[in-house]
C-alpha cells in the first residue's frame, strides 16, 4: 500500500510545483527526492512495515515478487530520472506535469503489480495508459508526436474497451471478480464456463495489445518512433514491464487452471513465435537506431513472453530477470540516443574514439539485450530458455527463439560496429561528467547482476 | 402470466449447446443485414450527377476548409465541466448510504472532495479557467 | 589456486593494458604477463600437489552452478599450448607496429584467459560462460585490426560461433534438467538420464556448435576468410589454440555425455570430415595466397583429429591429444613466417614472391623445418601424432583411413610447392630488396623449431602427461 499511496501523493506535490515552484531545474531533483521516498517506502513495505493499513477486501494482494518488482520499477525510474532529467527539461514548458504523470504511472504500475481482482487489474492498466497518451503527444509542436499520441490513444482505448469486455464475460462465467476465490475453486468440479474461457481470450487479446506482442503489435513502431525519445525510454521499459508482471499473475492464476479446457500454450508458442519473428526481421531493415529499438523491444518482448507460456518459478524469477536486465540496458541507450543529433546508424559512426566512455557503456548496453554472458542480459535469457524446458513440452519453440536471439545480434551489433569500426565524427548534444559517471553505474549493475544473479534473488527470499 | 411461469421452467445447464440459439440469431441478423443491403445496392436506381456527389449541408451551399484553427478556451472548459460533473455524480450512491457508512464514510467521501479540490485549484492555478489573456 | 590464477593474471593484465597508452610498454606488460601465464601453467604441470590443480567455489546456489576448475591431463596440455604460444606470438610481433597497440594486447590476454576459462572449467554453464567471451575479444580484433574487408568478414565468423553457442545453450540447459542432483556439474552431466531420442537431439545441437568452432565441413565456410582477413598475430591464437576450443569440447563434453549417440553417428561425421578434409586438400592446392593456403591445410588437420575422435580407437584418441598442441605450435610458425614476409614486402601473393631464400636464409632454414612438421616428416613433433590417429582410423575404417591419407599426400604437394614457389626460384622485383628476419622474429622460430624437434625425438613426457586422462576417456566412452 506505501507505494501506491506514496506514488499518488508525490505526483500531486509534483503537480502543484509547478505552480509553487519557480525553477525549472529543480522540478527533476524534487522528481527523484520522490522516487527515493517512494522506493524507501516500497521497501519498508516489503520487509513488513505498511503505513496505511486500508483493508482492500481482497481486492489487493500483496507478494514478495510484487514488491520486488515494485522496487526495481521505481529504481529504474530514479535511473532514468537521473541520467535524462536535463533532457527532459528540454521538451517543452511543463516539466513538472512530466514527472507528475511519471508518478502517476508509477501508480499504475504499483497497482498491477499486486491486483487479485479484475476491476484492480482494469484500473491498474488505466492509470498506467492515460499519462502514456499525454506523454506521447508531449512534443507539441511535432506533427509526428502528435500522430504518435492520437493512434496511441485510438488503439489504446479500443483494446481497454476489448478488456473490460473479457472482464464482462469473465465475471458472467464465474460470478466473481476476484481471481483467486474459493468460488473459483469449486469451479473446477462443476466444469469450465465458456465464458469464462472467451473472456480469457478477449484479456489475452487486449494485454497483448499492451505488452506490444504480435500480432497486436502494429502501434508499437509508429508510437515509439514518434514520442520524444525521453519518452519512449520510458514506455519501452518499465511500463513494459509492468504489463507482463500483470499479465504473468493472470496467466498463472486465471490461464493454469482453465488449461484443460483450452490449449494456451498453443496459443501462446504462436503469439511467441509471430513476435520474434515480426520484431526481428523487421528490426533487421531498420536505418534509425530508434526505431531499430523500437522494434527490438518487440522481439524482446517475445522472450519476455516465454514466461507466460512456462508459468513456474523460473518464470517469474527470469521475469524479474529480464525486467532489470531489458529496463536498465534500454534506459541507457536511450540516454546516449537523446544525446546524439543523427539517430541513423551512420550518427553512430566513430563514436568509440571521440566518446570512449559512452561507446564502452553502449556497447555493454547492446550485449546485455543481444544475451551475451556476463551481463544481465544473457541471466535473463537463460531463464527464459530455461522455463520453457523445465515444461519438457514444445522445446521447438526454444530452438526458434535462440535462432531469433542470434539474429538480433546482427542489429545490435551494427550499433557497436559503427561506433567502434567506422570512423565519422558524431554531433552530440552537450553533457557532464556526471552523465557518463551515471552510465558507468548502470554498466557496472548490469555486469554485477549478470555475473552474481544471488545479489538479486536473495531479495525474494529475505 | 402463462410465459413467465415458462421462464422459470428452463433449467440451466450451462453448457455451449445452449448458445446455439444466439448463434443463429447472431448469422440471422447478419445475413439479413448483408442481403438488404446488397439488395438495394442491385436494384435501386442509379443516377450520378456532379450536384448529387457534393456534400449536404442543410440546402447551404459549402464553402472553405472545414479545417480551421479554432479557440481551444471553450473546449477546455466544456472538458473541465465533464470533469466535475461526472465526478459530482459520486455523491448520490453517498447520500443514499449516507447513515450506514457512518463517521468512516464522511472521512472517506472527505478525502474524495480534498482530492477534488486540489484538482480545481491545479486548473485555476494554470489559468485554464481565464477566458481572456 | 593454480588453476584460478591461470585465469585471473591474463584477465586483470588485459584489462590494465587496454588503458596504457604508450605503445612500447604496452608490448613488453603483456609480455611480462604472458610469461607469468607460462610460468603458472608450468608450475600447474610439474607441481605435486594436488590439490593446487584444483579450483572450486559456489557460484549461483540458485541454479546449481559452481565455479569448478581443474587441470587434469587434457587441460594440462591445452593451457600449455595456450600459455606458450602467446609469449611466442607477443615476441614474434614485437617490433610490427599497432595502432592502439594497448587496446590490441589487452585484448589478446583476454582473449587468452576466455580461451583458458573455457580449458579448465569442469561446470558447464562456466564452460558456456567462458566459451562465448573468448569469442568478444576475438571480435573486437579483429574488426578493427583486421585487412579491408574485416567488418563483413568478422561478423559472419562471430554470427555463426554465436548460433553454434546458442543452439549449444539450449543442449545445457536440457541435459541440466535431467541430472540427478540439477547442478552444472560435469559429473552430474556425464550421469544424465536422457532417452534415447533425446540423446540424439542433444548431441547434435551440441555438434554444431563444436564443428563450427573447429571447423568441420560443410560448417566451415567462416574461416578461411576470417584467417585472412584477421591481423596475423591474432591469426595465431585463432588457428593454434582457439579452434582447439571445438576439439577440446568433443573431448571433454561431447562424447563422454553422449557416448551411445556418438557411436551411432560416427559414421556421418567421419565421413562428413574426411570429405572436408579431401575438400581442403585439394582448395588448398589452387591457392595464391599463403594465408589462405595455411587456412586451408589447416582446416584438412583439424578434420583429422576429429575423425581420430570419433573413430574412438585408442591409438587415435592418444594421438589427437599430442597432435592438439603439437598442430597449434606448427601453424604458429607458419604463420609467423608468413607475417614476416607480408609486412616486409607487402604481399602474400605466390605469383608476386619468389628466390627469398637467396635474400633470407635463415628465415628460409626456419619455415622449411615448419614445413616439414606441417607435413608431419618422421622426426618432427607432428608424424608421432599423424601416425598414431592414422593407425586408430584405420583400425576403424580402412576405406576412410586410405582416403585420409591422399590428404596428406596433398599436403605435402601444397606445402613444399609453397617453399619452392616462395623461397626458391630466381629473386623477382618485389623480393629484389628483401632482407632478413629479424631477431625476434627469429627468436620465437627457433622456441617453435626447438619443439618441434624435441617432440619430434622424443614424445614421451607427452604421452605421459594425458596418459591418465586419456584412459579416463576411453573407459567414459566405450
Amino acid at each position: 500500500m506505501n507505494a501506491i499511496i506514496f506514488s499518488a501523493g508525490w505526483g500531486i506535490i509534483m503537480m502543484f510545483c509547478s505552480f509553487l515552484v519557480k525553477n525549472q531545474s529543480s522540478y527533476r531533483h524534487i522528481a527523484a527526492v520522490g522516487l527515493l521516498v517512494l522506493l524507501a517506502a516500497n521497501i519498508f513495505d516489503t520487509y513488513g512495515v505498511d503505513f496505511f493499513h486500508i483493508d482492500s477486501g481482497k481486492m489487493l494482494a500483496y507478494t514478495r515478487f510484487g514488491f520486488v518488482f515494485n522496487s526495481i520499477a521505481i529504481a529504474s525510474t530514479l535511473i532514468y530520472v537521473l541520467l535524462t532529467g536535463r533532457d527532459i527539461e528540454r521538451l517543452g514548458r511543463y516539466t513538472a506535469e512530466f514527472f507528475t504523470l511519471v508518478f502517476f504511472v508509477l501508480c499504475g504500475v504499483c497497482l498491477l503489480s499486486a491486483y487479485n481482482n479484475l476491476l484492480m487489474l482494469f484500473l491498474g492498466i488505466e492509470i498506467l495508459t492515460i499519462p502514456l497518451y499525454i506523454l506521447t503527444g508531449s512534443d507539441k509542436r511535432n506533427l509526428k508526436s502528435n500522430e504518435a499520441a492520437l493512434k496511441y490513444f485510438l488503439m489504446g482505448s479500443f483494446s481497454t474497451g476489448l478488456m473490460l469486455m473479457g472482464i464482462a464475460l469473465m465475471y458472467g462465467g464465474t460470478g466473481t471478480f476476484l481471481l483467486e476465490s474459493s468460488r473459483l475453486q469449486s469451479n473446477l468440479y462443476h466444469g469450465i464456463s465458456f465464458l469464462e474461457i472467451v473472456g480469457l481470450l478477449f484479456l489475452l487479446a487486449s494485454m497483448c495489445f499492451k505488452v506490444s506482442a504480435a500480432p497486436f503489435h502494429f502501434w508499437t513502431p509508429d508510437v515509439y518512433d514518434g514520442a520524444p525519445s525521453v519518452v519512449t525510454s520510458f514506455m519501452a521499459t518499465i511500463v513494459k514491464v509492468a504489463g507482463f508482471i500483470a499479465f504473468l499473475k493472470l496467466c498463472t492464476v486465471r490461464m493454469s487452471v482453465t488449461s484443460t479446457a483450452i490449449d494456451w500454450k498453443l496459443i501462446f508458442s504462436i503469439i511467441i513465435i509471430l513476435t520474434l519473428l515480426f520484431g526481428n526481421i523487421t528490426a533487421i531493415f531498420q536505418q534509425s537506431v530508434k526505431r531499430m529499438l523500437a522494434y527490438s523491444s518487440i522481439s524482446q518482448a517475445g522472450f519476455m513472453l516465454f514466461a507466460l507460456f512456462s508459468m513456474n518459478e523460473y518464470a517469474s524469477k527470469g521475469l524479474l530477470m529480464y525486467s532489470v536486465a531489458y529496463c536498465l540496458a534500454t534506459i541507457g541507450l536511450f540516454a546516449v540516443l537523446v544525446k546524439m543529433k543523427d539517430v541513423t546508424f551512420e550518427g553512430y559512426n566513430g563514436l568509440a574514439k571521440t566518446q570512449p566512455v559512452l561507446a564502452a557503456t553502449n556497447a555493454i548496453f547492446l550485449f546485455s539485450l543481444a544475451g551475451i554472458p556476463l551481463t544481465a542480459g544473457f541471466l535473463a535469457k537463460y531463464y527464459m530458455l530455461a522455463s520453457i524446458i523445465k515444461t519438457g513440452t514444445y522445446t521447438w519453440v526454444v530452438v526458434a527463439g535462440v535462432l531469433f536471439a542470434a539474429i538480433s545480434v546482427y542489429y545490435y551489433f551494427r550499433v557497436i560496429q559503427a561506433m567502434y569500426f567506422k570512423n565519422g565524427e558524431p554531433q552530440m548534444e552537450s553533457f557532464g561528467r556526471s552523465f557518463k559517471l551515471g552510465l558507468v553505474v548502470l554498466a557496472a549493475i548490469i555486469i554485477i547482476v549478470g555475473a552474481f544473479p544471488q545479489a538479486l534473488f536473495n531479495w525474494l527470499y529475505f | 402470466m402463462n410465459s413467465f411461469v415458462y421462464l422459470l421452467d428452463t433449467v440451466v445447464t450451462g453448457n455451449s449447446a445452449d448458445y446455439v440459439p444466439i448463434g443463429i440469431q447472431i448469422i440471422f441478423a447478419a445475413g439479413f443485414v448483408a442481403t438488404v443491403m446488397i439488395a438495394t445496392h442491385l436494384l435501386g436506381p442509379k443516377r450520378k450527377t456532379a450536384e448529387k456527389l457534393e456534400n449536404f449541408a442543410s440546402g447551404i451551399e459549402s464553402h472553405g476548409n472545414a479545417r480551421q484553427p479554432l479557440a481551444i478556451k471553450y473546449f477546455l472548459v466544456a472538458i473541465l465541466f465533464v470533469l466535475f460533473d461526472v465526478e459530482v455524480i459520486f455523491f448520490y450512491p453517498y447520500a443514499v448510504n449516507f447513515k450506514s457508512l457512518g463517521w468512516y464514510g464522511f472521512i472517506e467521501v472527505l478525502l474524495f472532495v480534498c482530492f477534488f479540490l486540489t484538482g480545481f485549484i491545479y486548473i485555476i492555478k494554470k489559468g485554464a479557467l481565464k477566458w481572456e489573456d | 589456486m593454480i588453476a584460478l590464477l591461470l585465469i585471473l593474471i591474463p584477465v586483470i593484465g588485459g584489462l590494465i593494458n587496454l588503458f596504457i597508452k604508450n605503445e612500447s610498454s604496452a608490448k613488453a606488460f603483456s609480455l611480462i604477463v604472458s610469461l607469468i601465464v607460462l610460468a603458472v601453467a608450468l608450475g600447474g604441470i610439474y607441481t605435486s600437489q594436488a590439490d593446487l590443480l584444483h579450483f572450486d567455489i559456489s557460484w549461483m546456489p540458485d541454479l546449481g552452478s559452481r565455479i569448478t576448475l581443474e587441470l587434469d591431463g587434457l587441460s594440462k596440455i591445452l593451457s600449455l599450448l595456450t600459455a606458450v604460444s602467446m609469449p611466442v606470438i607477443l615476441i614474434a610481433v614485437y617490433k610490427d607496429h599497432y595502432p592502439d597497440a594497448g587496446k590490441f594486447f589487452g585484448l589478446m590476454l583476454l582473449c587468452q584467459a576466455g580461451m583458458l576459462g573455457v580449458f579448465l572449467s569442469m561446470d558447464a554453464l562456466l564452460f558456456y560462460f567462458f566459451w562465448e567471451l573468448a569469442l568478444i575479444p576475438a571480435y573486437f580484433i579483429c574488426s578493427i585490426w583486421g585487412g579491408e574487408k574485416r567488418i563483413q568478414v568478422t561478423f559472419k565468423f562471430f554470427v555463426y560461433t554465436f548460433v553454434g553457442s546458442l543452439l549449444m545453450l539450449v543442449a545445457i540447459i536440457f541435459v541440466y534438467f535431467h541430472t540427478p542432483d540439477h547442478s552444472f556439474a560435469l559429473k552430474s552431466f556425464y550421469n544424465a538420464h536422457l532417452t534415447a531420442a533425446q540423446t540424439q537431439w542433444m548431441f547434435w545441437l551440441f555438434f554444431i556448435a563444436l564443428a563450427i568452432k573447429m571447423p568441420v565441413f560443410p560448417f566451415h565456410t567462416w574461416q578461411p576468410d576470417t584467417y585472412e582477413q584477421s591481423p596475423t598475430a591474432f591469426t595465431m591464437v585463432l588457428s593454434g589454440v582457439m579452434v582447439k576450443m571445438g576439439l577440446f569440447g568433443v573431448i571433454r563434453w561431447l562424447l563422454p555425455m553422449f557416448p551411445q549417440a556418438a557411436s551411432s553417428n560416427s559414421s556421418i561425421i567421419v565421413t562428413l570430415t574426411v570429405i572436408g578434409m579431401l575438400y581442403a586438400s585439394l582448395i588448398a592446392i589452387k591457392q595464391d595466397d599463403m594465408k589462405r593456403l595455411i587456412a586451408y591445410s589447416s582446416i584438412a588437420h583439424v578434420g583429422l583429429m576429429c575423425a581420430a575422435l570419433f573413430a574412438k580407437q585408442q591409438a587415435g584418441i592418444e594421438g589427437v591429444f599430442i597432435q592438439m598442441f603439437n598442430h597449434g605450435i606448427n601453424i604458429i610458425g607458419l604463420w609467423i613466417v608468413v607475417d614476416v614476409i607480408e609486412k616486409q614486402l607487402g604481399t602474400r601473393k605466390f605469383s608476386e614472391l619468389g628466390g627469398l631464400a637467396q635474400k633470407a636464409p635463415t628465415l628460409a632454414i626456419l619455415f622449411v623445418v615448419m614445413c616439414l612438421a606441417n607435413v608431419a616428416l618422421p622426426l618432427t613433433n607432428a608424424f608421432v601424432g599423424e601416425f598414431l590417429m592414422f593407425s586408430g582410423l584405420f583400425n576403424y575404417s580402412p576405406v576412410m583411413a586410405g582416403t585420409a591419407i591422399i590428404c596428406i599426400i596433398l599436403a605435402a604437394a601444397y606445402t613444399l610447392n609453397m617453399i619452392r614457389k616462395v623461397f626458391y626460384g630466381n629473386t623477382v622485383a618485389s623480393t629484389e630488396h628483401a632482407h632478413d628476419s629479424s631477431f625476434n622474429v627469429n627468436a620465437a622460430l627457433v622456441v617453435l623449431v626447438i619443439l618441434v624437434i624435441v617432440f619430434g625425438f622424443y614424445p614421451q613426457p607427452m604421452i605421459d602427461l594425458t596418459r591418465e586422462t586419456v584412459q579416463l576417456f576411453i573407459t567414459k566412452i566405450s
